[in-house]
């Protein structure tokens, strides 16, 4: 999974890292010097200033990190060292999908964290490097989301609403998600909620027949807050764990469905709103997944079709853009392919250090 | 955001106005918040490297043509390059053909297929259909409801596993029908088996036409994929579905270039007919977040011929209300100014809504008024005592207030033609004429 991303991103870290490097060597042979004349002689100025003194004229930065370099034996990472680099950075996630503004708040984030650094000379550049970045991801990709864990901890049933645009795998994620929990222990039904699309009701009461699942159904064409309110009363009544939602797909820029979205929250109550989007879109992530926030909201995040060679970027994109956590990932087309979504080890896999 | 991004765009346009030399600045600048439009709009990071770098590159060599003020001739070279990367439209035949459907899980093949056995239909031919999606449930049933809807014969058996089978069958069975459209199961490029399955569907029918069927949402791995289709089944034309949402579709045009093949249609909703044939230049716009551009060339370029305004004596600074009802009647010509004004890339773009109105319901009322003008007045202004003017207010049906406002907007025009005398030099400047006209109200 993020193959791409984490070949991309381990380049993008040791050009960092070498780049920091190159603009220390040199003043750090000097300070070796320097060091090693302070230990010997009592009167290292006289041999450390000559060098120094035509850049002093025009630099006042370079007698800082004289300063801290002589006094503290530490180097100051300026905004010029990571340039370079940073650019390579910014191009190697806007070629993995992340969104522009996300990109740069990212970068952002990162030259935050590199810019001004004292840095022991012992230090190695790389794990200052890797620092920066992971905090920066780590910051974006939050903590990850339990479904087990809050499921146990709330009363049943626990209702879960799944929205999204067209054609993000929405159906397929509520069999899956279907078929993990059943695998747990606990019971549960599917409410077939898209109406609208030719063959949806079909599709779902496939998948939940082959997994074994209640579900329940109204022709094509009703409305789907009757059909999940059925739902929701069938797991009351049943003393089912979970209600899984499945809806149509819906785009954002359209009032209409949006409001039968609002209208279908109103009638059964879910506990977990969950915003299912695929791993291959590109900016417009972003752009809907702010806007389902915003309209019906969003308590986690399933992202779907990540086995299509894609770099990961719209996950890192919708979570900063909503600030919602992952809860799972799509990865193929059977039942299994799905994994729970655990930021931490994402990122150590992404920077190659797991 | 996406606001903000292209109107950073039209701020870096902004600065090229009024420029007689290309500033180099100034272009890189307008390059880099070019790149950064496009980058939004999901179009390959490479590609557009490779664009912006001929944009700069053509930008800072070529000479403007004569009478084209530095914005536009930048304007018109990124125009230019984009059009290039979109040019090959593909060409949709009324004639007996199949056509093959690939593409991703979820970018809408199944609603295309019908939507396209729609459109082919209503052009007066016989169209069949045959499912060939084995894998997701629900798919026969969800085909054949749409085709039945619009009796189209569709072709497709729930219980066969074998695509190659059932397309084998569904082409006997079918044979009556002129045109064949196959929709396959979605996959991508990684799953190897899907692909030889698809590279069999493309011999084995034979294929007229074989349409990748990409979301306008799909980013950056939209040109890997393509290329890989592209490899298999050697793709002739895409079909950039759910344009009705907000995304740009940069990664369609990334296919396009990839496979170098044309948009053959794009799928604008969720009913039967939302299909349209593919338009490049609104797409473009779209993709730059700007006004129609084409457009407006265009359609300056055709209103506003030579011989209607008489460049050389305003220059002199002759300038008339005869010339004054010259340029209002081309205007006309554009239609109305709210259109023009949505047309052009930076005009003044923050005027509130309604002045248009009241602007283009002025410039009639103003026509009017000249027509009841002496030819004698319409060359001199100057003529117009305030007799002149009830008379003229009497055959307008206006009142003379409205003549006074008249001649005090055409002395602003005039002054302001004065004024670019000096400055640019060049030919008469419509933005310019525009900004007098919304401070008229």
């Amino acid at each position: 999974m993020f193959g791409g991303l984490r070949e991309k991103l381990q380049a993008a870290r040791s050009r960092l890292g070498s780049s920091i490097q190159t603009v220390i060597t040199s003043p750090a042979a000097d300070a070796e010097k320097t060091g090693a004349s302070n230990t010997s002689a009592p009167a290292p100025e006289k041999q450390s200033v000559p060098p120094v003194t035509p850049e002093i004229t025009v630099k006042p930065t370079i007698v800082d990190k004289f300063k801290v370099l002589l006094i503290e034996r530490e180097l100051i990472v300026s905004e010029k060292d990571v340039s370079d680099a940073l650019s390579e950075l910014e191009m190697t996630l806007l070629e993995s999908d992340v969104a522009l503004p996300v990109t740069d708040a990212i970068i952002a984030h990162v030259k935050k964290s590199l810019v001004g650094k004292h840095r022991k000379i012992g230090e190695s550049v790389d794990s200052l490097v890797v620092g920066a970045l992971r905090d920066a991801l780590l910051d974006v990709l939050g903590s990850g989301f339990d479904l087990q864990a809050y499921i146990r901890s709330h009363p049943r049933p626990v209702k879960i609403l799944f929205t999204g645009v067209n054609g993000t795998g929405k159906t397929t994620t509520v069999a899956k998600i279907g078929s993990y929990l059943k695998k747990q222990g606990f019971s549960v039904v599917i409410g077939a909620g898209d109406t609208y699309r030719a063959g949806a009701i079909e599709q779902i009461g496939v998948h939940a027949e082959r997994l074994g699942i209640k579900i329940i159904q109204h022709p094509e064409g009703g409305d789907p807050s009757a059909v999940l309110f059925d739902t929701v009363q069938y797991a009351t009544s049943h003393k089912i764990d979970v209600v899984l939602a499945d809806t149509a797909g819906r785009f954002h820029n359209k009032a209409n469905l949006m409001s039968q979205l609002d209208k279908i929250k109103r009638v059964m109550k879910p506990d977990l709103v969950v915003y299912v989007d695929e791993a291959v879109a590109g900016n417009d992530a972003v752009t809907r997944a702010a806007e389902f926030d915003k309209t019906v909201g969003a308590d986690a995040v399933v992202l779907t079709k990540a086995d299509m060679d894609s770099r990961g970027g719209a996950a890192i994109s919708i979570a900063h853009t909503i600030g919602k956590p992952l809860m799972f990932i799509g990865t193929g087309q059977s039942y299994d392919d799905i994994a729970p979504f655990e930021p931490a080890g994402v990122v150590g896999e992404l920077l190659g250090d797991a | 955001m996406l606001d903000g991004l292209s109107s950073s765009l039209k701020d870096a346009l902004k600065k090229l106005a009024g420029k007689t030399v290309i500033d180099r600045a100034a272009v890189d600048e307008l390059v880099k918040d070019l790149q950064r439009a496009l980058i939004s709009s999901d179009v390959n990071v490479k590609l557009v490297m490779e664009l912006s770098k001929s944009v700069r590159t053509r930008s800072l060599e070529e000479e403007p043509p004569k009478g084209m003020t530095v914005r536009e001739h930048v304007l018109r070279i990124v125009y230019q390059e984009l059009v290039r990367l979109v040019w090959a439209s593909t060409d949709v035949k009324l004639e007996p053909q199949t056509i093959l459907m690939a593409g991703l899980q979820g970018s809408g093949k199944t609603t295309t297929t019908a939507k396209l056995a729609r459109f082919f239909q209503k052009k007066g031919m016989k169209v069949g259909v045959i499912c060939a999606d084995t894998f997701r449930p629900g798919a026969f049933d969800q085909i054949s409801t749409l085709c039945t809807k619009i009796h189209v014969p569709c072709y497709g058996n729930p219980q066969e596993k074998d695509a190659l089978k059932i397309t084998r069958e569904g082409l006997a069975a079918l044979k009556e029908q002129e045109l064949i459209i196959v929709d396959t199961q979605g996959r991508h490029a990684l799953e190897a088996d899907l692909i030889r399955e698809i590279i069999d569907l493309n011999l084995l029918t034979k294929a007229t036409h074989r349409w990748l069927v990409i979301d306008a949402a799909l980013g950056q791995m939209a040109s890997e994929q393509a290329r890989r289709f592209h490899e298999a089944i050697n793709i002739d034309g895409v079909i950039i579905t759910k344009m009705d949402g907000t995304a740009k579709g940069g990664g369609a045009l990334s296919a396009v270039a990839e496979t170098r093949s044309g948009i053959a249609f794009i799928g604008s909703g969720e009913t039967i007919e939302d299909l349209e044939r593919f338009d490049p230049d609104g797409f473009i716009s779209r993709l730059l977040g700007m006004g129609d551009l084409k457009a407006l060339m265009e359609k300056a370029n055709e209103a506003i011929r030579p011989e209607d305004v008489n460049v050389d004596a305003m220059m002199k600074g002759k300038f008339t209300l005869r010339d004054m009802y010259k340029q209002l009647e081309a205007l006309n010509k554009m239609g109305p100014l709210k259109q023009i004004m949505g047309m052009l890339p930076l005009g003044n773009m923050e005027l509130p809504e309604g002045v248009y109105d009241v602007t283009s319901t002025k410039m009639v009322r103003y026509r009017i008024i000249m027509d009841s003008m002496t030819p004698g007045e319409l060359d001199d202004p100057s003529l117009i005592n305030s007799s002149r003017m009830q008379r003229i207010a009497h055959g307008a049906g206006a009142s003379p207030d409205e003549v006074r406002e008249l001649l005090k907007y055409y002395k602003m025009m005039q002054r302001t033609l004065k004024g670019l005398r000096g400055a640019s030099g060049g030919k008469f400047n419509m933005q310019r004429l525009m900004k007098r006209f919304s401070g008229m109200q």
